[in-house]
């Protein structure tokens, strides 16, 4: 960010006699709202899509009355979670009860900062980037559990005591099967992992087709990272049909937006680290993004990337709307017994290819064989 | 758990996934499968012989109280008098549309058919006195008061005639007979008139309010399509009637 604040002051002469902290900070605070509001159009579209392909998937039609065929849904809705009346329960621990939702916003948030959208499109192309959106995302457990016990509600309770297990649990399977992506490009920052799925083999170059294990591990992730961002088959902290609505039950107006939000936020990382870690982020097949002029190949990169993390949050909701949800026991059962075995399992097969293959993936193998 | 099994676990629960995201891309995929209904811009195509809301075509109705009778939920009610002509005056004609089965009884009893299903089955209403349709707009005491009138004047012209034969020399018995039909001929005439009734007055404004309900609401399904315009008036609701409806429930 500072470098780009200095090659910024280099170009416009105005700003040479503001310091350049100031700048720097100016810079953050814009690029920080550029986020959010790209955030929080992707939750409000995510959420009119996320309707739409129920209604598909329900033979229904969804939500169509808001604007043409129901494009504006979602302005509604963010309107009137807005208006609404924010009300606070009698006996409701009011300090713990007003910091959930942040918890479980920021929470989210924050994780989009190390996002590669682009070549050159990243917040802050931390060296820590995953280690970043692990630790940082365990805030919405935090947010989760503090809603349900401020909240005095023995359904809020139970939500928020289900999400903390099963959040807990599914934080190691998810930590394990991304660690093969992290051992093959050998950096932890997420810009540094996408490039090093870059190069002439195309869709061969990404980490999910460098071996067998890899291939495993991206849908052990995939299917992990669903448990931990509560998508439905493991929705148990907001089961309707138990827990009325989970640890959010006693929340209403823009808190429980915020709540909401944080879900959808949630549900873009996911797509975003699946992409990034196994799909290659912004490359695509034969082509160099990189070599570009500056503002085509970003505006290139951001086109390919958004559309990968797209198709995960479809494939997302497709699940979403495919599959019933597990028991308390079963869910704990496929973390512990399924899922983390798997996943270590997988780790120790990806550590020994790499070791024994000197780090080549089965593609560059067999492109080595015809020269 | 044995190893196998355990293998089999995993490989039931992608097996099963895979068919359930099968299914679920089939139908999200498919325009063809939705199946809701848009019902205020769409309808269903309503059946034949749907039975919907009952009307009755008053000009035709004899008033003989079969439907009365055979309703097993009391919900149609009627009052009548006898007109000069001997036949039977309705002078009001009241279905309790909430308290209806849709039994159809009523309306295979009618003998002269004119108890009719429509084809209507959107009605909304703040109180339950609106439920009840009025077929006859006039007031019940005004028609009788009126047709006891007529009935007391064909007597008395009646008695008159009798009188001026009776001082006219008893002739010949045809032209007695002659009389007697002019006489019944005039409370046939009067008869219709009564059940005509609404002064036109009350009879436009109980037009402009049924216009009014049906631009407001598209009820073209509560009208049959035979019916004429006076008797499509009658079943608007006035609101005093209305509220008497609503004391009696």
């Amino acid at each position: 960010m500072e470098a780009l604040a200095i090659s910024l002051v280099n170009a416009v002469p105005l700003l040479a006699g503001v310091p350049l902290w100031a700048v720097t900070l100016l810079l953050m605070v814009v690029v920080a709202a550029v986020i959010l509001v790209f955030a929080l159009t992707f939750e409000g579209v995510g959420s009119l899509v996320l309707r739409k392909v129920a209604g598909d998937i329900q033979a229904r039609i969804g939500p169509n009355r808001v604007g043409p065929n129901g494009m504006l849904q979602f302005l509604a809705d963010g309107v009137k979670l807005v208006l609404k009346e924010d009300l606070i329960p009698a006996n409701a621990d009011r300090l713990l009860f007003k910091l959930a939702p942040y918890f479980a916003f920021v929470g989210s948030f924050a994780a989009f900062v190390v996002v590669p959208f682009g070549v050159g499109l990243i917040a802050a192309d931390l060296n820590i980037g995953i280690y970043y959106v692990m630790a940082v995302t365990s805030l919405v457990v935090i947010g989760v559990l503090l809603a349900g016990w401020s909240s005095n509600n023995k359904w809020a309770l139970l939500g928020g005591m289900r999400a903390a297990a099963q959040i807990v649990s599914y934080e190691i399977p998810v930590g394990m099967a991304l660690i093969p992506a992290v051992l093959i490009a050998g950096s932890l920052s997420l810009q540094d992992i996408v490039r090093s799925q870059s190069g002439l083999l195309g869709i061969f170059g990404w980490n999910l087709f460098h071996n067998p294990f890899t291939f495993f591990s991206f849908f052990l992730y995939f299917t992990a990272a669903q448990a931990e961002t509560n998508q439905t088959p493991f929705d148990l902290p907001e089961a309707e049909s138990e827990l009325v609505s989970g640890y959010n039950v006693e929340y209403s107006g823009i808190r429980f937006g915020l709540f909401f939000l944080s879900e959808f936020g949630d549900m873009f990382i996911v797509a975003t680290l699946s992409t990034a870690c196994f799909l290659g982020g912004w490359n695509v097949p034969f082509f160099n993004a990189g070599t570009l002029p500056w503002i085509w190949g970003n505006l290139f990169s951001l086109g390919v990337f958004l559309a990968k993390a797209f198709t995960m949050v479809l494939i997302m909701m497709w699940v979403r709307w495919t599959l019933p949800r597990l028991r308390v026991d079963q869910l704990m059962r496929m973390a512990w017994k399924y899922l983390v075995p798997l996943t270590f399992v997988n780790l120790l097969g990806v550590s020994l290819w790499l070791l024994v293959f000197k780090g080549k993936g089965i593609p560059a193998m067999i492109a080595s064989l015809f020269g | 758990m044995g190893l196998k099994a355990y293998m089999n676990d995993i490989v039931e629960a992608v097996v099963t996934t895979a068919k359930g995201m099968r299914i679920t891309a089939r139908y999200g995929v498919d325009p063809r499968e939705e199946v809701t209904l848009q019902y205020p811009e769409e309808r269903w195509e309503i059946p034949e012989g749907y039975r919907g809301f009952l009307h009755n075509d008053i000009k035709t109705c004899t008033a003989c109280t079969m439907c009365v009778k055979t309703c097993p939920v009391d919900c149609i009610s009627l009052e009548s008098v006898r007109g000069a002509d001997k036949r039977m005056v309705l002078a009001s004609y009241d279905i309790n549309i909430g308290r209806c089965m849709y039994c159809g009884l009523c309306v295979e009893v009618c003998p002269p058919k004119s108890l009719k299903h429509t084809s209507g089955y959107e009605m909304a209403s703040v109180t339950r006195g609106e439920l009840i349709l009025h077929f006859i707009a006039e007031d019940a005491a005004e028609i009788k008061a009126r047709v006891a009138r007529q009935v007391a004047e064909a007597a008395a012209k009646a008695e008159a005639q009798a009188a001026a034969k009776a001082a006219e020399v008893p002739s010949s018995g045809t032209a007695e007979v002659a009389k007697a039909a002019e006489a019944a001929k005039a409370g046939a005439q009067a008869g219709p008139k009564a059940a005509e009734v609404p002064p036109s007055g009350t009879a436009e404004a109980a037009g402009a309010q049924a216009s009014a309900k049906t631009a407001e609401v598209p009820l073209s399904g509560t009208k049959a399509p035979d019916v004429s315009s006076e008797s499509a008036k009658a079943p608007v609701v006035e609101p005093k009637a209305a509220k008497e409806g609503e004391n009696k429930e």
